[in-house]
């Protein structure tokens, strides 16, 4: 069974280490690969993760191979097929790990303790482990064999992206670690920035945190805003619209492609921009509206953050890993049966300014969910630039997912923590929410403000833009993208 | 009103002009345009009743006409000349004076005398006309016309040689008279384009190409495009001296692709290929939909998987043996229909250019003031100077294929690969896209590359041909 590494720290250390972040400078890698030229780098999957990375690394002149299960190999499964066709050699874990001298985990979450164990019999003395989550190590409690180096570089985007912008010549944001307790020869940081930048990642900026500050923060971003708020959002917006006698396939269009529109605003100027889209008294309709929805979901929000901290919520999921995931199974295929789901977007057309103008509870839940979650984890140790990127950063990537696959194919692409958690969060809020949801009605979502009156009162006005401009995560943000800007500006 | 139709018409010189069909209605105003002799003074001229018809025909030719022109401008000189020559008596001919050369019979004396007076030519009128300057010959012919009632005004480049008063005094003149005379203009340049210029004919090798109404803002760019690209001097914009590609032995060929072989799970796409290409040759690559053409040039700028599979050598590097992709790329512009896909970000027209020094989609580093300098002077090359600023997304798609061929070539490649570069083009830009390739095969520091399937594509220079066939497997 498994023994949670974090719950083992010492309070002090496990504050220094949520706090563990920093914004790296362009010319911490001017070394670029060199620390892993000639290296053997064996990848265990060949996921999207697994394939896209490896591909960039090739292409960044390194040596790459992958290594499958002997059954994958057998009976030619897709991960055999996408690592053979891309030219790669492919062998057993006998075959090719005794002579890595950095072997790459990029299977998923669940299979991390059996994977780790597989190999790490295998594993040359002295050679790397990289991860690019850090869930085994943090919530599974993995020991690593003392003599190997245990790094994290972990992109924040999906695998096709990362693949994408590397060949655009760009990379996309990349959070690297090394883990403190397995760093014998050194060199963890070295290896761990040679590989962000063969996968690109330094081009687009690259944190430098810990494998717990990863682990706390991404499994709360991802099961409360991203995922959770998201689907949760879906599914009282489409079936208040429903309710109101609106036509079903523009509800379903306002929503599935509604939320990347919106965040789309949210990317470029975080939430003040989002809310400056509106006219001046849905802006405000809007922040009263995510005010009502923080003091109600706020405690679901801290109850998360702190399921997360103490090893609650990981400990539950694989109790459900352990029960042949019955209950994310059975919600999964319940996802695929709500009305959202099965009604497909009306053709009609929705310009870019519609989906603002009709959307506002969109936009409120987006807000209200971006500020939770960067406040809970904040006041929860971690720094400032990790809950943005775990939080505001992360969730136009979600709903770009939502606009392409809806729901249930979301669901299906996110990684398995984070799946598990957007179905707590969803359990939770969807009752949360319900008589808040009682006194909406179409002005909010679905039809817009009456538009014979654009008048608001001063006062107001300026109280509510200084609110929205005051808030924590609208600096940090405005300096993290600053710097994707140094390099982004002239785009 | 005025129609030429299906109309071949010979010259003096041999010069044709070949199947012209040209309606001029009632208030339209025609701007006649094309590069030098493309047979824009002699379709004015036929208006004028000049030149003998071949075949086709013409109807409703105006009686009147007021022709500006070099051509009426030499006649008119080497009449004059005749008479001295004509001159048996042993005392020098002053010639005919410039007032008896504008007060004939046609003329209207109160136009001609207001226009004198406007020209500041009344100091003029007693001389000799065979003594006047080039400017004031073409001053006197101007009053000509302009003061005979004419039906129709043919302005062959009117504005050569007038100094910059006279230019705005006719061009304000011009406005009045459009009103009740409906005009023919005849100019190189594109920027003297008065504002009641209503329709363009575009000339080319005789042909009257292309005809444009001014409304249409789009295809007036383009015309403007390529009249600027076919009348200017192209010389392909600098080099960036600060760049760090290293230099290649020119002894060794550019690419050697060995036994290629390209697989995927079911079939071959291509087998057992070889080939070859030496600096300065420049090949045509041909073959039908699905015969491997793109995989293999892509198999060269390292965009296919399988380029680590197969024994590839490029630009000094034999594949897989710890290069970048980006080692590989710095030798290399590329266009394809494909790019101009992936090529959707919210950049200005001047960092597409720029991107291409960096061989990215997008920028993402700061570029120098020369790189700065250098899109500049591909933007000016394309006709699209001052708009370095607008954004790439918001450009008409022949537009942007430019623009990304400029990119392709901005860094002076050894190696240019233009992917079927018509593809989806009108024909104002492939004639425009093919005027630049053609200037670049000519330079012989870049060796290209061409794809295409149209046969009428081919281009000037291009000498090694590789033709691909449909695989078996794969049929």
């Amino acid at each position: 069974m498994s023994n949670n590494y974090f719950n083992t720290l010492p309070l002090r250390e496990q504050l220094e280490q949520l706090a563990k972040c920093r914004f790296m400078h362009m010319n911490e890698f001017t070394e670029g690969v060199e620390a892993l030229k000639g290296k053997k780098m064996v990848i265990i999957g060949c996921g999207a993760q697994g394939l896209n990375q490896g591909l960039n690394l090739r292409d960044s002149g390194l040596d790459v191979s992958y290594t499958l299960r002997q059954s994958a190999i057998t009976e030619k499964r897709q991960s055999f097929k996408n690592a053979s066709e891309n030219g790669f050699t492919v062998g057993t874990y006998e075959e090719l790990i005794p002579s890595a001298d950095i072997v790459l985990n990029l299977t998923p979450d669940k299979q991390h303790s059996p994977v780790v164990a597989a190999v790490m019999p295998l594993m040359k003395q002295g050679a790397c482990l990289s991860y690019s989550h850090g869930f085994n190590i943090v919530e599974e409690g993995m020991k690593v064999r003392e003599d190997l180096t245990v790094i994290m570089v972990a992109p924040k985007c999906p695998g096709s992206e990362v693949r994408a912008e590397y060949v655009r010549g760009f990379g996309v944001p990349t959070l690297i670690a090394v883990h403190e307790d397995n760093d014998p020869q050194g060199h963890g940081l070295a290896l761990a920035k040679a590989y962000a930048v063969g996968t690109g990642g330094h081009k687009a900026g690259v944190l430098m945190s810990s494998f717990i500050a990863e682990v706390k923060s991404d499994l709360m971003g991802e099961q409360t805003i991203l995922c959770g708020m998201l689907q949760t959002g879906s599914l009282l917006c489409f079936d208040k619209m429903i309710e109101k006698g609106m036509d079903a396939g523009y509800a379903s269009k306002l929503i599935q492609y509604g939320w990347e529109t919106i965040t789309e605003a949210l990317k470029y100027g975080g939430v003040t921009n989002m809310l400056d889209r509106l006219s001046n008294p849905a802006k405000i309709k809007a922040f009263d509206l995510s005010e009502e929805l923080k003091v109600i979901m706020r405690p679901l929000y801290n109850k998360h953050q702190d399921d997360i901290i103490n090893g609650t919520f990981s400990a539950t999921m694989m109790a459900d890993w352990a029960n042949d995931d019955v209950n994310l199974l059975g919600w999964r295929a319940a996802t695929g049966e709500t009305a959202f789901e099965k009604t497909p977007a009306g053709d009609m057309e929705i310009s870019e300014q519609e989906y603002f103008d009709h959307g506002i509870l969109m936009v409120a839940m987006v807000k209200a969910g971006v500020e939770l979650a960067f406040e809970t984890m904040t006041a929860a140790g971690i720094i400032a630039d990790s809950a943005y990127y775990e939080s505001l950063h992360e969730t136009p990537l979600i709903a770009n997912t939502i606009a392409r696959k809806k729901l249930y194919e979301m669901n299906a692409t996110i990684s398995d923590t984070a799946e598990y958690g957007c179905y707590l969060y969803n359990h939770a809020c969807l009752p949360l929410l319900a008589d808040f949801m009682k006194g909406m009605d179409t002005d909010v979502i679905g039809r817009g403000l009456a538009s014979d009156d654009n008048g608001v009162d001063n006062a107001r006005l300026i109280e509510v833009n200084a609110a929205l401009r005051d808030h924590p995560v609208e600096a940090i943000g405005a300096t993290l993208r600053g710097h994707m800007a140094d390099m982004k500006k002239i785009v | 009103m005025l129609q030429l139709h299906d109309l071949s018409v010979e010259f003096d010189e041999g010069f044709q002009l070949k199947h012209i069909n040209w309606q001029i209605q009632q208030h339209q105003h025609w701007l006649i345009t094309g590069a030098n002799g493309a047979g824009k003074s002699a379709l004015a001229a036929v208006l004028a009743g000049y030149g003998e018809i071949l075949a086709g025909s013409t109807s409703r030719l105006p009686t009147t006409i007021g022709w500006v022109s070099f051509e009426a401008q030499a006649q008119l000189i080497q009449a004059e000349l005749k008479k001295d020559d004509a001159d048996i008596l042993d005392v020098i001919s002053l010639g005919t004076c410039v007032r008896e050369i504008i007060f004939t019979n046609e003329t209207d004396p109160v136009i001609a005398g207001e226009l004198i007076q406007k020209f500041e030519l009344e100091y003029l009128l007693e001389r000799a006309f065979r003594k006047l300057s080039t400017g004031e010959t073409r001053k006197v012919m101007l009053i000509k016309a302009l003061s005979c009632h004419a039906d129709l005004l043919i302005l062959d480049e009117p504005f050569d040689g007038l100094d910059q008063a006279s230019h705005t005094m006719l061009q304000n003149h011009l406005t009045h008279v459009v009103k009740h005379t409906p005009v023919v203009m005849v100019l190189n340049r594109f920027d003297e384009i008065p504002d009641f210029i209503s329709h363009i004919a575009y000339m080319e090798d005789g042909q009257l190409r292309h005809q444009v109404n001014r409304e249409d803002t789009q295809a007036f760019n383009e015309l403007y495009q390529l009249l600027h690209l076919k009348t200017t001097h192209l010389q392909v914009p600098d080099s960036d001296t600060d760049n760090t590609r290293p230099a290649l032995n020119p002894k060794e060929p550019l690419v050697k692709l060995s036994n290629i072989c390209i697989k995927h799970t079911d079939m071959v796409l291509i087998e057992n290929l070889n080939w070859c290409i030496q600096p300065n040759q420049h090949w045509q690559l041909s073959g039908p939909n699905g015969s491997g053409k793109t995989a293999i040039l892509s198999l060269i700028t390292g965009d296919h998987p399988q380029c680590y599979t197969n024994d590839i050598f490029v630009f000094g590097f034999q594949r897989g043996n710890g290069e970048s992709i980006w080692q590989i790329k710095q030798h290399i512009g590329y266009v394809s229909t494909a790019l101009q896909w992936e090529y959707r970000v919210g950049t200005s027209l001047a960092n597409v250019i720029i991107s291409g020094f960096y061989d990215s989609i997008g920028l993402y580093s700061k570029s120098t003031d020369q790189q700065k300098h250098i899109a500049n002077q591909w933007l000016e090359l394309l006709g699209m100077q001052g708009r370095g600023d607008q954004p790439f997304n918001k450009l008409s798609y022949g537009d942007q294929r430019l623009l990304l061929i400029a990119r392709a070539m901005v860094k002076h490649p050894p190696l240019l690969i233009l992917d079927e570069p018509c593809l989806g083009l009108d024909d104002i830009n492939r004639q425009l896209v093919l005027a630049l390739i053609e200037k670049v095969c000519a330079a012989k520091e870049t060796s290209v590359i061409y794809v295409n399937h149209h046969a009428q594509d081919r281009i000037a220079g291009i000498d090694h041909y590789l033709a691909l066939e449909k695989s078996a497997d794969n049929a």
